[in-house]
């Protein structure tokens, strides 16, 4: 019993130590605790302004959705127009009157060119079939006496030594033989299809600049619009001893989320278009006898779409806090 | 602790404030401030505060000298004083509690560390009770001892006080000087601008009289 007032006396001091101790923080542990409260007061100001935090989500969403979109058409046009995927193969139509056996042994002599992979012969009675079988003209073509198709070589270039020169030159030295009528390179169109994509691309660019741009304008005057609400908070904090960059944090933190969320929703927006499309592309294939599948964004892409939204919102929201802490000065 | 030499301070718009003052307040000192409307009380205040720069002379607060310091250091010698104003500057989408917190989240503190010293400070003013309350709930002898709790929940060597009840009646007015006696005999420096003759006199602390510049 005699002890235990003694224990507290000596204790005392250290305890009433501790009291007083004001508490010391690293440089890291100051920004850290300054960065942890700009995102929950960003996050809380979003929060509770639900429709302005909307519309400008909407706004940043839309304009990022357009490029991502126009984007993600000019990919799937590509992947018609892609060499790996689709060999480019040459039709040479032989003349009316040239026999089966002069059709073949052109087909052979065609086959031992460098600049030929294969040599497939279509003989004119296999091409009624099928031009009955997919044109729906079969009783039509019935009633024709004589077959008006020619035999056809449908020839394949070797892809790794061939350029626009070289297949120009190869369709040059088929058309020179005398028993060949015409000859149709399927690699025309595609080289036109090409020309329209490099157009559409450049085209994408310039958009992708120009609604980025006004996504910068957007999350800009949002954050410009919450500054001059905040306008008597950030004398107060400025009085008070806030740094310009404390000051700064919560604009740039708010000017993230519209980016980044606005991000999100232009991926959600875009992944429902493409919902939206995949039934009518499939039936449009479905009608060219062709298989073609509408891609959506990949992760990657989607991945940079964030990124690049992020940065704009936090460069739109910059660029209208600094230039409010240029122009202001405490007014109390 | 702050020492002005000859300092002067004139607006751009030609208004000279200030002409040639020399002051010294020691460290721990409660000292009076008074004049006529536009004698410079308030920009004595503000030049102490950092919120103005001097034209001409030398202003030493606590071995810095005012008048040289640069944009960036500013905002760390505003955190070493407290200011009270007239009008408080209270925000009114917050808390009693989150506008003391103000100085302490600008400091970067952790938030165990705000609870207890706004805990400590509104303790000081009697306003505990009020933590969670709007400030615009408030009389207006609450509103100036939540922005007393303010100034003061940082620690400061240094309080400087603008006409701080200049909306208040006799006893209220008497309540706020009494409560910067209680923080003057805690060490801190503490200068009032105030033209309550009655009560500076009632106070018994050094009054600086300043004249209105002629020229």
């Amino acid at each position: 019993m005699a002890r235990r007032p003694r224990a507290r006396k000596r204790n005392a001091p250290r305890a009433k130590k501790r009291r007083n101790r004001s508490p010391h923080y690293s440089p890291f542990s100051t920004w850290w605790n300054q960065v942890n409260a700009a995102i929950s007061f960003s996050l809380r100001r979003l929060w509770y302004n639900p429709i302005s935090t909307w519309i400008t989500l909407a706004a940043i969403a839309i304009a990022l959705s357009l490029p991502a979109a126009l984007h993600l058409m000019v990919k799937n046009m590509q992947t018609l127009t892609d060499d790996n995927q689709q060999i480019p193969t040459i039709s040479v139509f032989l003349k009316q009157h040239i026999s089966t056996d002069q059709a073949k042994d052109r087909g052979e002599l065609i086959s031992e060119l460098s600049e030929v992979v294969t040599v497939l012969f279509v003989s004119k009675e296999n091409a009624l079939n099928k031009f009955k079988r997919l044109s729906g003209f079969a009783e039509t073509l019935e009633t024709l006496e004589e077959n008006p198709l020619p035999h056809a070589l449908v020839v394949t270039p070797n892809l790794r030594i061939m350029n626009d020169t070289k297949l120009t030159n190869l369709i040059r030295t088929l058309k020179s033989y005398p028993e060949v009528d015409a000859v149709q390179s399927d690699n025309e169109w595609m080289q036109r299809l090409r020309a329209i994509m490099d157009i559409a691309e450049r085209v994408i660019l310039v958009v992708s600049v120009l609604l980025a741009l006004t996504v910068l304008l957007v999350v800009g005057n949002t954050i410009r619009l919450d500054i001059e609400n905040r306008k008597e908070e950030i004398d107060v904090a400025r009085f008070i001893g806030a740094t310009r960059s404390y000051i700064r944090q919560p604009f740039i933190f708010g000017g993230l989320w519209y980016g980044f969320f606005g991000g999100i929703l232009s991926l959600v927006i875009v992944h429902f278009s493409i919902f939206f499309l995949i039934a009518p592309t499939n039936r449009l294939s479905t009608l060219y006898g062709t298989q073609f599948n509408i891609s959506g964004l990949d992760f990657s892409t989607s991945f940079y779409i964030l990124i690049a939204s992020g940065l704009l919102g936090i460069v739109g929201a910059w660029i209208a806090v600094t230039s409010h802490l240029r122009r202001r000065e405490i007014t109390f | 602790m702050i020492e002005f030499k000859q300092i002067s301070k004139k607006y751009p718009t030609g208004q000279l404030a200030l002409y040639n003052v020399n002051l010294t307040l020691q460290k721990g000192e409660m000292a009076f401030l008074t004049g006529h409307s536009g004698a410079g009380k308030s920009t004595l205040l503000r030049l102490i505060a950092g919120l103005e720069q001097p034209s001409d002379g030398t202003l030493m607060i606590e071995k810095t000298d005012v008048g040289k310091l640069k944009t960036k250091q500013i905002p760390l010698y505003r955190r070493r004083i407290g200011m009270i104003f007239q009008d408080h500057h209270l925000l009114a989408d917050r808390s009693v509690f989150d506008n003391v917190a103000l100085p302490l989240r600008i400091t970067g503190l952790h938030h165990r560390d705000i609870r207890r010293r706004v805990h400590a400070a509104l303790d000081k003013v009697s306003l505990l009770n009020k933590e969670k309350q709007n400030p615009m709930m408030l009389s207006a002898g609450e509103k100036q001892r939540v922005g007393i709790a303010r100034a003061v929940v940082n620690k400061p060597k240094i309080i400087l006080a603008d006409e701080p009840t200049g909306n208040l009646d006799p006893e209220l007015a008497q309540d706020i000087m009494y409560t910067f006696k209680q923080f003057n005999d805690l060490g801190a420096t503490i200068l009032v601008a105030s033209h309550d003759h009655h009560l500076i006199e009632h106070m018994r602390k050094r009054i600086i009289v300043l004249q209105k510049v002629n020229v």
